[in-house]
């Protein structure tokens, strides 16, 4: 398999043979294998949130924070779901982490489950796109072995949702055995479905899974780690992101006018070597070009309004 | 432009029949009501009869019930209650026994009538539509005793265009044209009888002027009355590009046009076209009605049916959707 042939095709959102991905998924299953629950980064690095399957807006993302060719970044997870192309998406990543190990960094997030992704629009786009869920299933294979979390510079915490009550320190995030589906509770659910709130202590999410935490919880966690910051994804902020708890926390969001319709804009957050934050605003691709619509694909479904 | 306001009535019922199959309607206080206990299986009635009539709507509500987004079952679960408590309420607000009689101006495939008829003895409804959408509605309602039952056996001839029995009227109208609409209400409502008027996605597919005379004939007919209605609104800050978006996708996916959003783009706004024959006027948006009215138990109840991961965009689709209550 010639991995920038594959890219290219990506690239382009192109059809790539059931054949193709299996061994692409194959691949990237043997490299996270040996990676961490939680990896180690070194700066300079970019911070990307949510991408949820809008293939063209993470291509622009790239182009305008330097490209892999020259960056490192960390993804901090919800690669798929809710956009058109869910597949090429995270494909195009798993992609470039083959070609430049050392500069993609893939952290899971809560929609990179069996459960989730059929509800959410995952499998039922491969179905579309495939027939028959196979691909579908070699994904969510790969998900099952996706970091839980990177540390950058020992000093910022990289997670997809947030904090649990059952992590004190980053050690109890190793001793996690993460090569499963994501349980329902528990350390490992937390992780990817816990969102910061205006709390005083550990409070019920209203999202059925995951807990909300306060400015206690973040400076407690930074504190017994020795960190100076949670950089976390998982919420949608029509800014691209927001700090918060005197900037002990900030949530990234990189999906502009998510799914299509909240005209939000999206950022990506880069880290320097003196770990000052550079934050990099971008918005969608416009829907319309010279050949016709390149976003919306013509078996689309459609944008969910109340009519 | 027609057909593609009409097929919106897909959309409405296709969401209705997933928030059904998903539990999320009825409501906890609805499924214990007696008129309400076959709430479920009336909807899924029609729904199997519209796969014998029509096979493309069918289809077309087949789809989007397989991938309906628990968001859209939020939201559609919010609208509907929303809207039958203020009916609920206006009809118990009325001294005990008052005659009432409800207008569901494009009304489309709704059902709510045949539960309020048998839980009011006294209502009577109107339904009001499109040809097409009506034509479509009486065969199925008089396909079925289930329906024919509720609702009252049909008086005289029977017809299959439209469906008029001693309490229910279900006849084509075309709310654009304001002699027509007069005409049909003056035919089968009394003026002098409390009125509760429903526009649930209506007012926001028809042109600024007809909206108003629409809205400014039908308050004056009635001695006194409800408006109630439903709609998406575009929003107003200089940064909320909701409602433009919502206008480019609309337009180019599916050719239907929304010619007011960006008029009357919030709830301070929507409320000002009905004030010249209003007494008074109540309007909140979606987010907050389900944040202050939804009750705990019916927010945990909601809440073990799906996942929501999508809590920050419900906050933003339901902050652009308001219920207006108009009184006269």
């Amino acid at each position: 398999m010639k991995l920038d042939e594959t890219i290219a095709l990506l690239r382009q959102g192109k059809h790539v043979s059931e054949e193709t991905v299996f061994k692409l998924c194959l691949r990237a299953q043997e490299l996270l294998m040996n990676e961490a629950n939680v990896t180690h980064v070194d700066t300079p690095v970019t911070i990307c949130g949510d991408i949820h399957g809008q293939l063209h807006d993470l291509l622009t993302l790239f182009d305008k924070s330097g490209g892999v060719e020259h960056n490192k970044y960390v993804f901090l997870g919800d690669f798929v779901d809710r956009g058109f192309y869910s597949l090429e998406s995270f494909l195009l990543l798993l992609c470039y982490k083959l070609r430049y190990p050392d500069r993609i960094t893939m952290i899971r997030g809560n929609h990179e489950t069996r459960q989730i992704t059929k509800v959410y629009g995952f499998y039922d786009e491969i179905v579309r796109k495939y027939g028959n869920s196979n691909v579908w299933r070699y994904c969510c294979e790969v998900f099952d072995y996706l970091a839980l979390g990177a540390i950058i510079n020992n000093r910022v915490f990289c997670v997809h949702g947030g904090l649990s009550p059952d992590v004190t320190t980053i050690q109890q995030i190793r001793a996690i055995d993460r090569k499963q589906e994501v349980p329902h509770e528990g350390a490992m659910c937390d992780l990817l479905w816990s969102d910061p709130d205006d709390v005083e202590t550990w409070s019920l999410s209203p999202r059925g899974a995951g807990f909300l935490f306060g400015k206690n919880e973040v400076d407690q966690f930074l504190h017994t780690n020795d960190f100076e910051l949670i950089a976390r994804a998982h919420q949608l902020v029509m800014e691209g992101y927001k700090e918060m708890f005197a900037g002990g926390l900030v949530t990234v969001w990189s999906a502009p006018n998510y799914c299509y319709r909240c005209g939000n804009v999206a950022a990506v957050l880069r880290i320097e070597d003196t770990l000052d934050r550079n934050y990099m605003i971008f918005e969608a691709v416009p829907a319309q070009d010279d050949v016709g619509n390149a976003i919306i694909p013509s078996k689309k479904p459609q944008m969910d309004y109340f009519l | 432009m027609d057909r593609a306001v009409q097929q919106t009535d897909y959309d409405a019922f296709s969401c209705k029949i997933s928030a059904i199959a998903k539990k999320y309607l009825p409501c906890q206080k609805q499924l214990e009501l007696r008129e309400f206990s076959d709430y479920p299986e009336l909807h899924m009635a029609y729904a199997q009869s519209l796969k014998n009539l029509s096979r493309r709507a069918y289809g077309k509500v087949q789809k989007a019930v397989q991938s309906s987004m628990p968001l859209m079952n939020y939201g559609t679960y919010v609208r509907t209650v929303a809207v039958d408590i203020a009916i609920e309420q206006y009809i118990n607000g009325l001294p005990k026994g008052s005659k009432v009689q409800v207008l569901n101006l494009g009304c489309g495939s709704d059902l709510r009538m045949i539960n309020f008829m048998s839980r009011y003895p006294q209502l009577r409804w109107i339904d009001l539509d499109f040809r097409e959408s009506v034509h479509l509605k009486a065969k199925i309602l008089n396909s079925d005793d289930r329906f024919r039952q509720r609702l009252g056996f049909p008086a005289g001839d029977l017809s299959e265009e439209d469906y008029v029995s001693g309490r229910y009227v279900l006849h084509s109208c075309n709310l654009n044209l304001i002699e027509d609409v007069l005409e049909i209400i003056q035919e089968h409502t009394d003026p002098d009888v409390p009125t509760l008027v429903l526009t649930e996605c209506v007012l926001c597919y028809m042109k600024f002027k007809p909206s108003q005379v629409l809205i400014d004939e039908v308050m004056s007919l009635y001695q006194t009355g409800m408006w109630l209605s439903y709609d998406p609104i575009g929003g107003e800050t200089s940064t909320d590009r909701f409602g433009s978006i919502m206008q480019s996708n609309l337009r180019e996916s599916r050719q239907l046009d929304l010619p007011t959003l960006m008029v009357f783009n919030s709830a301070t706004k929507y409320a000002q076209r009905f004030k010249s024959n209003a007494t008074s006027t109540d309007i909140r948006t979606m987010w907050q009605y389900y944040q202050t009215e939804t009750i705990p138990q019916e927010k945990q109840r909601l809440k073990s049916l799906q996942f929501l991961d999508e809590i920050e965009e419900l906050e933003i689709i339901l902050s652009h959707y308001v219920l207006l209550k108009a009184f006269w």
